[in-house]
């Protein structure tokens, strides 16, 4: 069997699983954060059974060690069969994982992530009111007092951090002037004394994002991944840990979901307007070439091609071409499309409910590094354009 | 087959590189056909190199970046008209120095009683070509060059590396050109012409994008402006990343969807591929003389002939607003 027949047997094995596993009438049920929760734990939970939950991790874990490619397929079968994104799990299986695997002692690997596949789930607690694009100023203290560390401060934007029990904590331990040093990443359990988590109401009515306090919080330092001081280093590999990945899923999800604009066009008694038509031709050619996009990314990634800054062009692309294709459709119901309507906890990004779904489209504008960053890595890191000279009343652009 | 691609590409932009700025495209002409690359994805039984499509489309990118001349695209594009039709005495003739031309705005002529009439816009270089390669009704004729029923008038384009002319055909007898396709093999051939073209025009303008982005970048890092180059400003900066992205996103739409996609054929989906692409080069154009600022505005630098270019490829095969249109109504109906 070839590298191709392969690969096709597999998707035929993944898509005959999904026949028999997808949830189904979970975009109805999903009408409230509790019942979003259960679906999501459920859904998890069969894909952890059917070996489709962890395909990114090494081959020592039941449904690791899966090619990029196998990866992809997987990726794409689970949205044409149009079951739920995996997303309370997501800062789990990927950032959580990936910086225990690469930092962890043997003792917080054999704790952390046999757990993972068990339920249990993190949350990132990297930015702050202060430290948004700008991390590296971020300000919650840690500091030793014998056993443990003793954490004051606040985060924020911690992606569904209330319903997590762990959070991969980013915080200050020295009083060192020097921005990435005197960094310390600790694993910090969210049920410990003195931890207060707020979610956070956006926009469209979705509690995706949460803040969180810390009021003396004590973390024992046998939770500190790597040396004290290495937190900036550690958190690197946090943030590197899903490098594009995500976005090949959801490109592949947006190309998929093209039918639902059909139908806002057809609802909407547009089926005769040559605008919208056009327009509607346009956008679905820009999606195309965002998942062609994608697709290059990932050859660049299987062949080891992948340079710096490259992650970034796809983040980018899939953030304007998402913003395009949500207010296309806010555009086509015209009035109509005004007229409030509840959302459907994690139905992802696109489930037909156009202005939520519009409004939704800036957390990817905005979070995991905002377009404004991707734009600086990709003019200094690709384009080779010289970063702002440091001054004193201008601060260097951070990317 | 990539890295054969960029072997390609590399050998190709070795032998272009002395021809940036020349007027004359006998330089260019001369090369392909001494490179054997005229065709380069015509069979080997036929004296072609036998490569696949994207071979024959790193040549029009390459000719893209540096402004080569337009009739290449249709000279090839013809030639591979007559490989599919196995006519291997024109083909010998088209790989050896003859010239072969086509109308880029993909015009039809008509069939009447015998005889073909029609007006075709947009004929790189009629003036020089021996042989046209005509769509009649329900027929694809090569029809040679130099009959009185033929008038071939220049037509003055902004774009002034392109000649192309309005060609008229008055009552050509069917018997003065050769028939090499009829009925729905003629469909196809036409189709699979029209994709050639469309494919070479979307090169043209991936090349012409890359270079002239390029070109601005740099230009970027050596001026300086209140003591610090211009490449340093971050709102000139952000605006470079989006085009580069955009110059990606159509680089990977291209080679997917356009040349390695088995399905290719499908006329709207290719159609709105070329509109895209050819949108990305008119955007980056439009910024790049903003972004050079005096000096793109003089006839001394060439971003103008990028410009000019990038909004001519915008309307060849069809405008982007017809294909955008086209595209969309195929989409919507196929989910009715």
């Amino acid at each position: 069997m070839d590298a191709d027949e392969q690969l096709n047997s597999f998707r035929a094995q993944v898509r005959g699983w999904l026949e028999f596993h997808s949830p189904t009438g979970w975009r109805e049920r999903s009408d409230s954060p509790a019942a979003f929760v259960s679906v999501q734990q459920e859904w998890f939970g069969k894909l952890v059974e059917g070996g489709y939950a962890i395909p990114h991790w090494p081959s020592s874990w039941p449904g690791g060690g899966r090619s990029l490619a196998e990866q992809k397929v997987i990726y794409e079968e689970i949205a044409r069969a149009d079951a739920p994104r995996l997303l309370l799990s997501f800062v789990s299986t990927y950032h959580a994982a990936a910086t225990i695997m690469e930092w962890g002692t043997q003792a917080q690997q054999a704790r952390y992530l046999p757990a993972i596949l068990n339920g249990e789930t993190w949350c990132q607690g990297f930015s702050e009111p202060g430290a948004g694009s700008d991390l590296a100023n971020l300000k919650t203290r840690a500091e030793r007092r014998g056993d443990v560390y003793v954490i004051n401060g606040q985060k924020i934007w911690s992606t569904m951090a209330q319903y997590a029990n762990k959070c991969l904590l980013l915080v200050r331990s020295s009083k060192e002037p020097a921005k990435h040093a005197g960094m310390t990443f600790l694993l910090c359990d969210l049920r410990a004394p003195g931890v207060t988590i707020k979610p956070i109401h956006q926009i469209h009515g979705d509690e995706e994002f949460a803040e969180v306090f810390f009021d003396d919080v004590e973390v024992p330092i046998t939770d500190r991944l790597g040396l004290e001081g290495d937190g900036w280093a550690v958190a690197q590999s946090t943030l590197a840990s899903e490098r594009g990945l995500t976005l090949l899923e959801l490109s592949a999800r947006l190309q998929g979901s093209l039918w639902r604009v059909a139908q806002a066009i057809r609802e909407g008694g547009r089926a005769e307007d040559s605008g919208i038509l056009r327009d509607f031709g346009k956008l679905a050619a820009k999606v195309r070439a965002t998942c062609a996009l994608a697709d290059q990314y990932l050859a660049w990634r299987m062949s080891g091609q992948e340079k710096d800054g490259q992650a970034s062009l796809i983040k980018l692309s899939y953030s304007r071409t998402l913003r395009d294709f949500t207010k296309l459709g806010v555009r086509v119901k015209a009035f109509h499309g005004q007229f409030h309507e509840p959302i459907t906890f994690g139905g992802g990004m696109e489930t037909g409910n156009w202005m939520a779904d519009f409004m939704n489209s800036y957390a990817w504008s905005i979070a995991g590094g905002s377009d404004e960053i991707q734009r600086n890595i990709i003019s200094e890191k690709i384009l080779g354009m010289p970063r702002e000279r440091r001054t004193a009343m201008s601060p260097a652009l951070p990317s | 087959m990539s890295i054969e691609r960029d072997e390609l590409h590399e050998a190709a932009r070795r032998s272009f590189a002395s021809a940036t700025g020349q007027r004359d495209p006998s330089w260019i002409w001369q090369q392909l056909f001494e490179m054997g690359w005229m065709g380069i994805c015509v069979p080997e039984r036929f004296g072609g190199l036998g490569l696949a499509d994207d071979a024959e489309a790193v040549v029009h990118f390459e000719l893209g970046r540096i402004l080569g001349p337009a009739s290449v695209a249709a000279h090839m594009s013809s030639i591979r008209a007559l490989a599919a039709c196995e006519q291997s005495e024109l083909l010998s003739q088209g790989l050896h120095g003859k010239r072969f031309t086509t109308s880029l705005m993909l015009a039809a002529a008509e069939e009447q009683e015998g005889f073909i009439s029609g007006e075709l816009e947009a004929v790189p270089e009629a003036g020089s070509a021996k042989y046209f390669v005509v769509a009649a009704g329900e027929r694809i004729v090569v029809v040679p060059a130099g009959l009185p029923q033929l008038k071939v008038s220049p037509t003055q384009l902004w774009d002034p590396t392109r000649s192309f002319s309005r060609v008229t055909l008055d009552r050509v007898p069917l018997e003065e050109g050769l028939i090499i396709a009829s009925g729905s093999a003629a469909y196809e051939l036409w189709d699979s012409v029209n994709g050639h073209i469309m494919r070479a025009l979307a090169a043209d303008s991936l090349g012409g994008t890359q270079a002239v982005l390029e070109m601005t970048v740099n230009y970027l890092k050596v001026r300086e402006q209140f003591g610090r180059p211009l490449a340093m400003f971050q709102a000139l900066k952000h605006r470079c990343a989006d085009l580069h992205t955009a110059f990606c996103e159509a680089q990977a739409l291209f080679w997917r969807d356009m040349v390695v996609a088995r399905d290719k054929t499908e006329v709207n989906g290719l159609g709105s591929a070329k509109a895209a692409i050819a949108d990305v080069y008119a955007d980056v154009a439009e910024e790049a003389i903003q972004l050079h600022g005096g000096i793109g505005l003089t006839q001394e630098h060439s971003c103008h002939l990028y410009l000019k270019r990038a909004f001519l490829n915008a309307t060849l095969g069809g405008s982007s607003d017809v294909w955008n249109e086209a595209y969309g109504r195929h989409l919507f109906a196929s989910h009715a």
